[in-house]
């Protein structure tokens, strides 16, 4: 009889954690999401596309910069390494641009706050949708903040095409039926148009190396291979994405998958990217000054 | 009546699936043919043909080999060899098993070499072990290494617990697992089972499955990927 009050308080305890408006943790949501699948968040994305003209970046310049940070898991609490980003992005010479590769805050009731820091940006800042983000069926405060997921830009320098950028939204470990299609799609149309690079950048990573063990989950091996495939098909040179809060580099298929390091201010090695966009793109990651002080 | 049969055969898919403890207190050989239908996100609606062969050498030694034929253009082969031990109570085996994924649809080959311990009754089984996986690209060129991939650890978990003795001519099981007759997930992507089956006579046992994968589990934001169903019939010899 004890042992029963003890589970259903336990289990009590547990159901309010999940439901506080406080919680950190969407325990609900990482068995089964309760908010809008990845087909309608695409679906809704496409259609805000379609009342937005495309974006293409005039540099000014065969060269650029790309800045990258991904899980910053801001709260209105914690988001030093996330102000430093921007800092030093602002402090960065054009022609440059920036992303954010998802998980943008932790918990909820926090899109204002870190929303805030990114329209600091003095110049282009484009983000992708991570689990984090989607939690706590966060999407419509989202998508009211950032309007779309998945979507695509380009750079050109005085109308010669440079670079292509995919943003995809993988914040449920999958793309669904119709981004992929909408992938291929896109790729096939876009691999003809004469582009220095594509480069697709998402929140979710592709591989299971070493690093990236017993923290994150990832695609479904299906899916992985597919990806791979349809990456390689269409000569997408960057596949970039953050997740698993640690860097990796792989090359499959002539294929570069880069994940970045969390950019969350508790975390241990946290780091952003930057790329320097030219005939060839070399990438650094850059350690934060926490980071910086402890090496 | 062959209203009954149509009914059984329709509702078949959606019961169960491994159902059983291979080489449990067997000691016979057996033959088993499944067929499958199957849909995911990425590759649509699809069918598969299963053929496995049960070989229980003798009682400390067991040989598994399954193959798995996929409109999907994905063909799978598996080998395993099952040591094991018997205890008071049930039996403590030792899994080996090299897969060989052909996703020829992708121009991918995916091998996993695993190794696992287990424990099995009548009413549960468990294993745990771990994984190395190589996914090599069919177009590779020689002189590069950047075309395979290596994971060189993934968790293998297995618990399946069964409603009847494993000597009973009927039973139905519930699965979790990363691992199932032709596929190893990573460890953060689970698989939910159901299975059953029922002997017929004493040669001919009807086996019957359906599972459940969906994507983002525990570290995403979950929801559904794909699902299978699939029948068939064992002839133990």
């Amino acid at each position: 009889m004890k042992k029963n009050i003890l589970y259903i308080a336990m289990s009590a305890f547990l159901l309010a954690s999940c439901a506080s408006e406080d919680s950190t943790l969407d325990i609900a949501g990482m068995f089964s999401s309760n908010g809008e699948p990845v087909n309608t968040r695409f679906d809704q994305s496409i259609a805000y596309n379609a009342t937005q003209p495309e974006i293409h970046l005039d540099m000014g310049s065969d060269t650029y910069t790309v800045y990258a940070c991904s899980d910053s898991h801001a709260t209105r609490q914690a988001h030093k390494n996330l102000d430093y980003f921007i800092e030093q992005y602002n402090a960065a010479p054009e022609p440059k641009l920036a992303l954010h590769l998802g998980d943008l805050i932790d918990a909820q009731k926090n899109f204002a706050c870190a929303d805030s820091i990114l329209n600091l940006a003095n110049s282009h800042l484009f983000i992708a949708v991570g689990n984090h983000d989607l939690y706590f069926k966060q999407w419509s405060i989202y998508r009211d903040y950032f309007k779309t997921a998945t979507y695509w830009f380009d750079t050109n320098n005085g109308g010669k095409k440079l670079d292509l950028f995919i943003c995809l939204d993988s914040g449920d470990g999958t793309l669904g039926a119709k981004q992929t299609k909408w992938l291929r799609e896109l790729l096939e149309q876009k691999s003809k148009e004469g582009y220095r690079r594509i480069i697709v950048f998402t929140h979710t990573h592709f591989w299971k190396l070493d690093e990236s063990q017993g923290h994150t989950s990832n695609f479904g091996l299906e899916e992985t291979y597919e990806l791979a495939s349809l990456f390689a098909q269409y000569g997408v040179e960057w596949v970039w994405s953050g997740h698993q809060h640690s860097r990796q580099s792989v090359i499959f298929r002539g294929v570069n998958y880069l994940v970045l390091d969390a950019t969350q201010d508790k975390e241990k090695g946290q780091s952003y990217m930057t790329v320097d966009m030219g005939e060839s793109a070399i990438y650094h990651y850059i350690n934060y000054p926490s980071v910086a002080s402890k090496e | 009546m062959r209203k009954i049969i149509i009914l059984f055969a329709l509702l078949c898919p959606l019961m169960a699936w491994a159902v059983r403890l291979p080489g449990f207190g067997e000691r016979r050989y057996s033959l088993t043919a499944m067929g499958e239908y199957s849909y995911n996100t990425t590759w649509g609606h699809h069918g598969n043909i299963d053929v496995q062969a049960l070989m229980p050498i003798n009682q400390h030694f067991e040989m598994e080999a399954k193959l798995q034929f996929s409109t999907a253009n994905v063909h799978t082969g598996v080998l395993q060899i099952r040591p094991k031990f018997e205890l008071p109570v049930g039996e403590m085996f030792i899994e080996t098993d090299l897969m060989y994924r052909a996703i020829a649809r992708n121009k991918i080959g995916d091998i996993v070499a695993a190794v696992g311990v287990g424990y099995r009754m009548d009413h549960v089984s468990i294993t745990i072990g771990s994984f190395c996986r190589v996914m090599d690209d069919w177009t590779r060129d020689w002189h590069s290494e950047d075309n395979y991939v290596v994971e060189p650890f993934n968790l293998l978990y297995r618990i399946e617990v069964f409603c009847r003795p494993q000597n009973n001519n009927w039973n139905l099981s519930f699965m979790f697992s990363n691992v199932d007759d032709y596929q190893m997930e990573r460890m953060w992507q689970p698989l939910f089972s159901v299975g059953a089956w029922y002997d017929v006579t004493e040669h001919w046992r009807l086996n019957f499955g359906a599972q459940c994968k969906p994507t983002g589990m525990f570290h995403l934001d979950a929801s559904f990927y794909g699902a299978t169903a699939r029948a068939g019939f064992s002839y133990r010899f």
